[in-house]
């Protein structure tokens, strides 16, 4: 193992789905020969591509699931995460991003800076994480690779620059121009895997003298010694480039452009030099883990092999070597055999086997240190622990997880599939923080709930392959929230006198909104008034109310409820007592603390030719659709909006059929906001109904 | 002050119907700040603003709404008055892509559709530098065909540009002053931002009379 850590790069590669970047992550395995064929993702041989472990990820051609691998290029070792494109699955995005030092960004020569790419870019932008571009698909028709960096530029405010210039484009493509040594790069044999340097083409040289110019001046803004040497004149060694592009980067100052066709084998070996060359290895990066011992105060971790354990647990799979956890070491040595602690759970777990990934394929390994990714088996544990050795008590910086949106009932179809179904999703809600599952109480019936239609899609598919458990589907349901806007005071007595011993429990106070928090009690009894052993009684009979609103049975957000009077019975008062009465004054102050109930707010971006700009906006409008913004990008007009979830239902279908499947859309959750009067009322009418009929 | 004769609210005073307004300063100084306070103020009285973002993204422009009503509502939620966001579009052009005839194109599908009907336009970031005054003439047109009520529009001026009109509008726009009916110019004096109105055809609102604003948030002041 390759124990310099200068020499390590863990690297995701995210982008726009069908950007190709499951083709570019098997080119990469191809060359560097982790693997000895190629197989493309809906290729004729139906073996897939190599990342593309899940079936249904094999069916449908997208990935779902990062799955890890490493490869080793020239004397660097690569761990890739390669991530899931749709915007429903981004918590497998934000996930690799954040145990990932650097990344690649895929885009497609002829799609360019889609809605999906801002969003990925979003994402990398809040982890911090450096990152070259590639542009794909130079090999397709319309292929513009200096369109696309422009919209890097434009769309993603990212300081852009080509470090090759194409040898011809769309089915022209034979190479590229290395602007850095100036020099002709084609991949010659039956997969491209020969390269051969030769010198640019006449017809190209005077373009390419000028766009290495326009490089070498921006770029020498980063480094005073290439800025002396271009002054002076004469040739510039290329390291002195190499630094400075690799000191812009790694400062997130500036993008390298890289660009190819990994389905035609072109330009995939010199974005491996990109990594090598620019992204940062684990000692160029600063992560932060959180002192459990010192009230969370943030530390950075030292990457030092020799100093206590610390790792991250960021995804777990249940696969056919049992069930696999994928760690990112941060600092400290781990060998097979050795104890390990789980920070949330306090539990200690022994080590037997550690691997590295390859895809669905691992290799055995005896120890790994600081800066690697690996997979652990058998250990019991959570997406998101940390692991450290006894000697430490720390957690790394908790993630940014979405809640939940949408949520649908799943009945399975007989017992056998009831069993599978609690299999499946145990194992589920434990990979994916994102996905839960519950029981509701009422109808009996489990509830699954996760971030878009096609997020819950994937999981009941998984299901049916995986697990065999056949289960009937409900309709999708909005998840909704119910709010107070107001102060309103309580003050209940519950009393029971109806033989055997009495209950009997006063409470008084009053219930306000609360932003900082979902929910907040307040204990401001003087005097004893209410019992000490009472006041917990009382937090929960409120915590209880919360739990389904008044209004339409959604769970009660944003609230303070504060006591600060009351009566107690020394015979006839007990613990149920008071939670009933706390029961009774939330019912009691409720309904006058204006409650509303709000919904889950989309940030929807439509993308598509600007002839279909008014009839996207009119199908927004009639969703009840808040349009914020419309931008213009060439050909193409981009529509910001914030919808109502319930209300994006079948949108895709709608969208294709107005703009003859010109337009793309992509949500993500914003906000929860009050629904308006008329949908508030319909929602309270058919929850009395329901209520009604048991 | 004479610029709010009738209201203790000096924005009313200058936002009245049929303007074609200007408010120019020198780079950084809050051109948009007084944009956005123009456009809120009519957003709040239940009109429809379209928010034109020359060289800007939507993001940027959104977020200059969202400071500003953050601080005239003291910094509660903004998210409590989504409505009277319902009442602004913003629409985004590339330096090079803006012209009256292209902005025409693009919002008159709303229009007539019944989608967005703005009675107020902001126009933030249009180049008086390099459009001439045919240009200006040909986007005042269309903003009239439009049946825009009132029309904001920023501009920089530069210190070394001592270049004015007679009504003391400074370059770029001095040549084309008589297109607009109200001329605001910020001006740092000293300790206090001010805001003076160089030409206002407003009745009761003179040439002269003075603003002033909040040099930490920009947001014009409430007369006493």
């Amino acid at each position: 193992m390759n124990k310099d850590l200068n020499k390590v790069r863990n690297i995701g590669i995210s982008a726009h789905i069908d950007s190709g970047k499951t083709t570019l992550t098997e080119r990469i395995l191809f060359y560097t020969n982790r693997i000895h064929a190629i197989h493309e993702v809906r290729g004729k041989d139906g073996v897939g591509a190599k990342m593309d472990s899940m079936e249904l990820e094999r069916e449908r051609g997208i990935t779902i699931q990062s799955a890890a691998t490493y490869c080793t290029w020239e004397d660097i070792d690569i761990n890739i995460i390669d991530t899931p494109g749709h915007v429903d699955f981004t918590v497998e995005v934000e996930r690799a991003l954040r145990v990932l030092d650097g990344a690649v960004l895929v885009l497609c020569s002829v799609g360019g800076v889609q809605s999906q790419s801002i969003t990925v870019n979003r994402q990398m932008t809040r982890y911090n994480v450096p990152r070259i571009a590639f542009v794909n698909k130079c090999d397709r028709t319309g292929a513009n690779p200096m369109k696309v960096t422009q919209q890097l530029r434009d769309k993603l405010q990212l300081n852009a620059h080509m470090l090759q210039l194409p040898i011809g484009l769309e089915n022209d493509l034979v190479g590229v121009i290395d602007l850095v040594t100036m020099k002709a790069v084609y991949n010659d044999g039956d997969n491209g895997e020969l390269i051969r340097i030769a010198d640019i083409p006449a017809d190209m040289l005077e373009e390419a003298k000028a766009k290495r110019e326009a490089l070498l001046e921006d770029v020498s803004m980063f480094s005073e010694e290439l800025m002396e040497a271009i002054l002076e004149g004469g040739d510039i060694d290329p390291e002195l480039i190499h630094a400075a592009i690799r000191k812009g980067t790694l400062s997130l100052e500036l993008t390298p452009v890289f660009m190819g066709s990994a389905y035609k084998n072109k330009g995939v070996q010199a974005l491996l030099d990109g990594v090598r060359a620019y992204l940062p290895c684990p000692t160029d990066v600063t992560n932060m883990a959180l002192d459990l011992k010192n009230n969370e105060a943030e530390f950075p971790v030292t990457n030092n092999p020799e100093d206590p354990l610390i790792m991250l647990a960021f995804k777990l799979e249940d696969g056919r070597y049992g069930q696999l956890t994928y760690v990112r070491t941060y600092q400290g040595t781990l060998k097979k055999g050795d104890t390990i602690y789980n920070g949330r759970t306090g539990k200690k777990v022994k080590v037997g086997r550690l691997c590295r990934m390859h895809s669905d394929e691992m290799e055995e390994i005896d120890e790994c240190g600081s800066g690697d990714i690996v997979a652990l088996f058998g250990i019991d544990c959570a997406s998101g622990d940390t692991f450290t050795s006894e000697d430490i008590n720390c957690s790394m910086t908790s993630m940014h997880i979405p809640e939940p949106v949408i949520s649908l009932a799943v009945i399975p179809v007989d017992n056998k599939a009831q069993i599978n179904m609690s299999k499946a999703l145990n194992r589920f809600t434990k990979e994916d923080p994102t996905f839960k599952s519950y029981v509701d109480h009422e109808t009996g019936e489990t509830i699954i709930s996760g971030m878009g239609e096609l997020h819950l899609d994937v999981y009941i598919e998984r299901m049916k392959r995986e697990y065999k458990a056949e289960v009937q589907v409900g309709a999708p349901q909005v998840a909704y929230r119910e709010t107070i806007t107001g102060r309103a005071d309580f003050n209940y007595t519950h009393k029971k006198q109806s033989g055997g011993s009495g209950q009997f429990g006063r409470v008084g106070g009053f219930m306000e909104p609360f932003e900082e928090g979902d929910y907040e009690f307040a204990d401001q009894i003087v005097g004893g008034v209410i019992p000490r052993e009472y006041i917990p009684s009382c937090d929960k009979g409120f915590q209880k109310s919360l739990e389904k609103g008044l209004l339409c049975g959604a769970p009660v957000v944003g609230i303070r409820c504060a006591i600060n009077d009351g009566a107690a019975h020394s015979v006839d008062s007990s613990d149920i007592a008071f939670q009933l009465a706390a029961i009774g004054a939330f019912k009691e102050g409720y309904i006058k603390a204006k409650p509303v109930i709000m919904e889950p707010i989309m940030k929807v971006v439509v993308e598509g030719p600007s002839e279909f700009q008014g009839a996207v906006m009119g199908s927004i409008n009639q969703r009840r659709g808040m349009i914020i913004g419309t931008s213009e990008e060439g050909m193409y007009t981009v529509v910001e909006a914030e919808v109502p979830l319930s209300e994006m239902f079948g949108y895709s279908t709608t969208l294709r059929s107005l703009t003859q499947g010109k337009a793309e859309f992509t949500m993500e959750f914003a906000s929860y906001k009050p629904v308006p009067k008329g949908v508030s009322e319909e929602l309270i009418k058919k929850y009395q109904a329901e209520k009604k009929n048991g | 002050m004479e610029a709010t004769q009738n209201t203790e609210n000096p924005l009313h005073a200058l936002n009245i119907n049929q303007t074609m307004g200007l408010v120019m300063a020198r780079a950084g100084l809050g051109k948009t700040a007084i944009l956005v306070q123009l456009a809120l103020d009519c957003m709040l009285m239940g009109n429809k603003v379209l928010h034109v973002s020359i060289g800007e993204t939507v993001d940027k422009a959104k977020s200059w709404y969202d400071d500003i009503l953050s601080l005239l509502s003291d910094g509660e939620k903004v998210s409590q008055i989504p409505e009277i966001m319902r009442n602004r579009m913003i629409m985004t052009f590339k330096e090079t892509g803006f012209s009256g005839i292209k902005l025409e194109e693009r919002l008159k599908d709303l229009i007539e559709q019944d989608i967005f009907q703005p009675r107020c336009m902001i126009i933030d970031g249009y180049d008086f530098a390099d459009n001439g005054r045919d240009a200006l003439v040909e986007l005042r047109d269309v903003l009239n065909r439009l049946g825009l009520r009132q029309v904001w529009f920023s501009a920089v001026c530069h210190r070394d540009d001592g270049r004015q009109s007679a009504l003391g509008v400074p370059s770029p726009c001095h040549d084309v002053d008589d297109i607009f009916n109200t001329v605001l110019l910020i001006n740092p004096a000293g300790d206090t931002m001010r805001l003076d109105v160089l030409k206002c055809d407003i009745q009761g609102v003179k040439p002269g009379a003075l603003l002033t604003l909040d040099p930490s948030t920009m947001l014009i002041q409430k007369t006493a």
